[in-house]
């Protein structure tokens, strides 16, 4: 693809006008007087065995229409595993779980009626942190774990191990022996982060013709129509799913959770039934970001070659596995990322714990271990008295380099990302004199993402009047790809503008199936699907208009609304009229195109138990961030922060800006304030707006950033996903310039004034782990 | 207890507790869904309305209290396909809007403070922009969007000026 001229452009958002007067409709905005409302009764203790459940009282409360137990969905549902009911049957596992559901016609009459049910749990002893759950003769929060359908075979298990990924290239202990090298250790532990979308999930289901329909907040209605058939065990081709606007989900929507339900309820009672998480429901219940706890141990020489690697990553996936175990695929390559390394190995584990399950955030798992490696790289640095820009320059990824399974990486990116980043600091300058007497600290830090690929589908249909309509199960969750990215592509691609693209929400009824919005993979996979679309349409074009015009199909070209002959513009034919031809001739124009991984080789015998091989499509970012530390109070001060983005191309730099500004300041605010925490009864402490502490306008500076460009991408046009990577490496940036103002060693997160007060006092101890053995060996099942 | 308004400028009235918040009348009994309720403890700012001008978060506003007051919802602020309220077209043209969630509350807490302030500073901008809280722009563009639009008004009001001389 030469030629973008029509496709690279700031196109605003089209759905703008009506989210600004108020008129978008979200599910959580399409609730109507005649639905029933369903309320769920949820557990208010972290682990215990149901002895009496009756619900006899509650049937007969006024206004009640149904009442459903885990009895009537006993299909179970998961990530590789399927060990997740959708309400608790028999067992407790975590504080929250929901037990009944009951719908209503007011919501109010569904709340009364929740009060009546009886419900007798006998608490046993809760598992509620790694350490806990990996002692010697812990209780096993999923005693029955062996009996799981396994849904993707590979990973090891063991009790409260859901599933453990590891990899390991060359050898590693040779590497630790050699005479001349140092061995440098760094452990660090992360908390949970809560998303807060705006809009809380919300399904409003109903039982149509024989059929489930869901209309959902979500960003996958696949999963959620899948996940629904296995529950309530129909063929999921009996449910479909529908999604308008999304009011955020930055993760925590990329799993079914209350959808089900409310076909469940719709079933039984042949009307309309909506849940609408409250947001104490939606905090408590959220599928964060994992707590983490990081053993990395390397072994350097004195000039800063990296011999040898291998970490030991724990992640919380509380008490279901849900995407903890699928990401733990991911630390091969996060923390596996980054710089050239002569041998590695990497366990990384999905515990279980009697904690709210956690889920997908934003760049998942990368964001902490990107923080945990680039903070060890420092270590590092700082062990062999090693200047860290220079450090990285010598040893970042390059053409050539093998990654953590033995992935091949094609061309050097992250070497120039950091001579750009030198360019942006020049030009900005820096801004020292602004700490004013505090402690002065910058760090400049690297990071290794990817697009989740996978497959995707869309339809073209051509209309008369010359405009085409995309129809993919795309979902716009305000990231703007559904808005932005898609319709310039097509557009481009068919010589229109992008507002003759009408661009058609999900139903999973028209269209084929999608992994989801989400790794950054709208664009890449949804656009390669459409511009195969695209490409079927073009044909049918040229087909026809080489007759009407007389002209080999070769001779022409699409542009400006035409089929015109190349070189020519303004000759040829409108496209609205050889539309309306073929539609006489041999009926209307369609094009369809289907995309998903090519796949790219890793080494043989490197990876066990992992979702994902080696990277598609790597995206590499590089952070830089200056912060002033208040020796007194504690309190971090973002003072300037520096972005070069590797974007493969970009499609609308503004609206990449826009990601990047939104991103880094998610990530801020996990670096700095943002804390999930677990009470002794196993409860999420902070489910409100005045315990969670999300970034406000105060707290935020610009992002400066530099969109690198021409990076290799199989993406289509050369894309790579924008969207998701920005929050990659704030906390890593974040935690190295605190570092460095104070002199400590940064090795938890977040870092509220108190926690840098006790840094700087010397009272903030770094992590141990009694529960990871000295010996990597000891802390894998292999 | 019936309680008597104005909605948007058409007379409302409402029959029931007077402790209900105005969010849920406007929501539930008029399906002016514009106004969010996301945190409803009045943190966030997604509910925001203008009672008699000023902005107020309905989800903590009790029905009872706007008795003989005059609401205005953002519906209300650019209604029909009436152009768009001069804040509202600032933020379209820059491409600021993400989600969405946030901003009919955004709108109208900050097209009180333009109104009031004309001539804010970015941090006084800044400083008006604590109580709504957005979580997928990082506030900084929303920010600019504010300032350019300030600059545009007085830049109008001097062309004006200039022409009555």
């Amino acid at each position: 693809m030469s030629d973008l001229s029509t496709t690279v452009m700031d196109l605003p958002r089209r759905d703008a006008r009506d989210k600004l007067r108020g008129r978008t409709r979200y599910t959580v905005d399409r609730v109507r007087p005649d639905m029933l409302h369903a309320v769920l009764l949820r557990s208010n203790v972290p682990a215990g065995r149901i002895v009496k459940l009756d619900i006899s009282a509650a049937r007969e409360a006024p206004g009640v229409r149904a009442i459903a137990t885990g009895h009537d969905a006993p299909g179970l549902y998961g990530i590789g595993i399927a060990d997740h009911p959708l309400l608790a049957i028999d067992t407790i596992r975590y504080h929250g779980e929901p037990i009944v559901a009951i719908a209503a016609e007011t919501e109010a009459q569904a709340r009364a009626a929740l009060a009546l049910v009886v419900l007798d749990i006998e608490p046993v002893a809760p598992v509620l942190t790694m350490g806990e759950a990996l002692a010697k003769d812990a209780r096993l929060v999923h005693e029955g774990w062996r009996d799981y359908e396994v849904l993707t075979e590979g990973g090891a298990r063991d009790g409260n191990i859901a599933w453990e990924a590891r990899t390991t290239r060359g050898d590693v202990e040779e590497a630790f022996a050699r005479p001349d090298v140092t061995i440098v250790e760094t452990t660090i532990r992360v908390g949970r982060q809560s998303h807060v979308p705006f809009e809380p999930r919300t399904a409003i289901g109903s039982w149509e013709n024989g059929r489930a329909h869901i209309e959902t907040s979500t960003q996958v209605p696949w999963t959620v129509r899948n996940v629904t058939g296995r529950v309530l065990q129909l063929p999921p081709g009996r449910v479909r799913v529908t999604v308008p606007p999304v009011g955020g989900g930055f993760g925590l929507k990329f799993d079914a959770t209350i959808e089900p339900i409310t076909a469940l309820l719709a079933r039984i009672t042949g009307r309309t039934v909506v849940i609408e998480n409250s947001r104490q429901e939606e905090m408590a219940t959220c599928l964060c970001r994992e707590n983490a706890e990081i053993l990395i141990r390397s072994a350097v020489t004195a000039d800063g070659e990296i011999a040898g690697r291998e970490a030991v990553v724990l992640m919380d996936c509380g008490a279901y596995g849900g995407e903890q175990i699928f990401l733990s695929t991911m630390t091969a390559h996060t923390l596996g990322g980054n710089y050239r390394v002569g041998a590695m190995r990497l366990v990384s584990r999905a515990v279980y714990t009697n904690t709210p399950p956690n889920g997908a955030f934003r760049a998942c798992n990368g964001v902490y271990n990107t923080f945990a490696l680039e903070r060890h790289t420092d270590e590092i640095c700082q062990a062999l008295d090693l200047d860290p820009l220079a450090f990285r320059k010598k040893n970042v990824l390059g053409d050539g380099d093998l990654g953590a399974t033995g992935q091949v990486f094609d061309g050097d990116v992250l070497k120039p990302m950091l001579e750009r980043m030198d360019t942006l600091r020049a030009t900005t300058g820096t801004l020292e004199e602004k700490a004013d007497g505090r402690l002065y600290g910058r760090a400049t830090t690297v990071g290794t993402w990817f697009v989740f690929v996978g497959p995707s589908a869309a339809t073209i249909n051509m209309n008369a009047d010359g405009s085409a309509t995309l129809v993919t199960s795309g979902v716009e969750i305000g990231s703007g790809t559904m808005m932005q990215s898609l319709p310039q592509m097509v557009a481009g691609q068919l010589g229109l503008s992008p507002d003759q693209v009408v661009v058609r929400e999900a139903d999973t009824d028209s269209a084929g199936l999608d992994v989801g919005v989400g790794g950054g993979r709208t664009t890449v996979s949804i656009g390669a699907a459409s511009i195969g679309a695209a490409a079927e349409v073009r044909d049918k074009l040229f087909g026809f208009a080489s007759e009407l015009l007389q002209t080999r199909p070769e001779e022409l070209e699409l542009v400006g609304g035409r089929v015109a002959i190349k070189g020519r513009p303004g000759s040829g034919i409108a496209v609205s009229t050889v539309v309306q031809h073929a539609q006489t001739v041999s009926g209307p124009i369609t094009g369809t195109g289907s995309f998903t991984g090519k796949g790219v080789p890793s080494m043989s015998g490197c990876a066990f138990g992992h979702f994902i091989e080696a990277l598609e499509i790597p995206i590499f970012v590089v952070h830089e961030a200056e912060v002033a530390v208040d020796p007194d109070t504690g309190h971090v001060e973002v003072l300037a922060y520096r972005v070069v983005q590797d974007v493969g191309r970009a499609l609308n730099r503004r609206a990449i800006m826009g990601q990047i500004q939104g991103g880094v300041v998610q990530g801020l605010g996990y670096a700095l304030h943002e804390a999930v925490t677990i009470a002794p009864d196993g409860r999420i402490r902070e489910d409100g707006f005045e315990t969670y502490r999300v970034p406000l306008a105060g707290d935020v500076v610009p992002v400066v950033a530099d969109l690198y460009e021409g990076a290799p991408s199989s993406g289509p046009l050369g894309t790579k996903g924008a969207g998701e990577v920005p929050i990659l490496g704030v906390a890593a940036a974040i935690g190295c310039a605190v570092a460095n103002a104070t002199g400590k060693p940064v090795r938890e997160l977040p870092l509220t004034p108190p926690r840098v007060l006790g840094l700087l006092k010397g009272r903030e101890t770094s992590p141990e782990f009694p529960h990871i053995a000295a010996s990597f060996e000891a802390n894998t099942l292999a | 207890m019936t309680v008597t308004f104005q909605l948007n400028g058409e007379r409302c009235r409402f029959h029931d507790d007077p402790m209900t918040p105005l969010l849920d009348v406007l929501r539930r009994e008029q399906f002016l869904t514009g106004a969010k309720g996301v945190c409803r403890e009045g943190f966030c700012g997604a509910s925001t309305v203008h009672v008699d001008g000023e902005p107020v978060m309905s989800c903590l506003k009790p029905i009872g209290l706007v008795s003989g007051c005059s609401v205005t919802t953002i519906e209300g602020l650019s209604s029909g396909d009436q152009a768009l309220d001069p804040l509202q077209a600032a933020f379209e043209a820059a491409d600021v809007v993400q989600c969405g969630m946030c901003f009919p509350g955004m709108v109208m807490s900050l097209s009180a403070f333009v109104r009031d302030n004309p001539h804010a500073t970015r941090p006084q901008i800044k400083a008006a922009m604590s109580g709504n809280i957005c979580r997928c722009t990082g506030y900084e563009r929303i920010i600019d969007a504010v300032a350019d639009h300030l600059e545009r008004q007085k830049a109008d009001v001097l062309t004006k000026e200039a022409a009555h001389v």
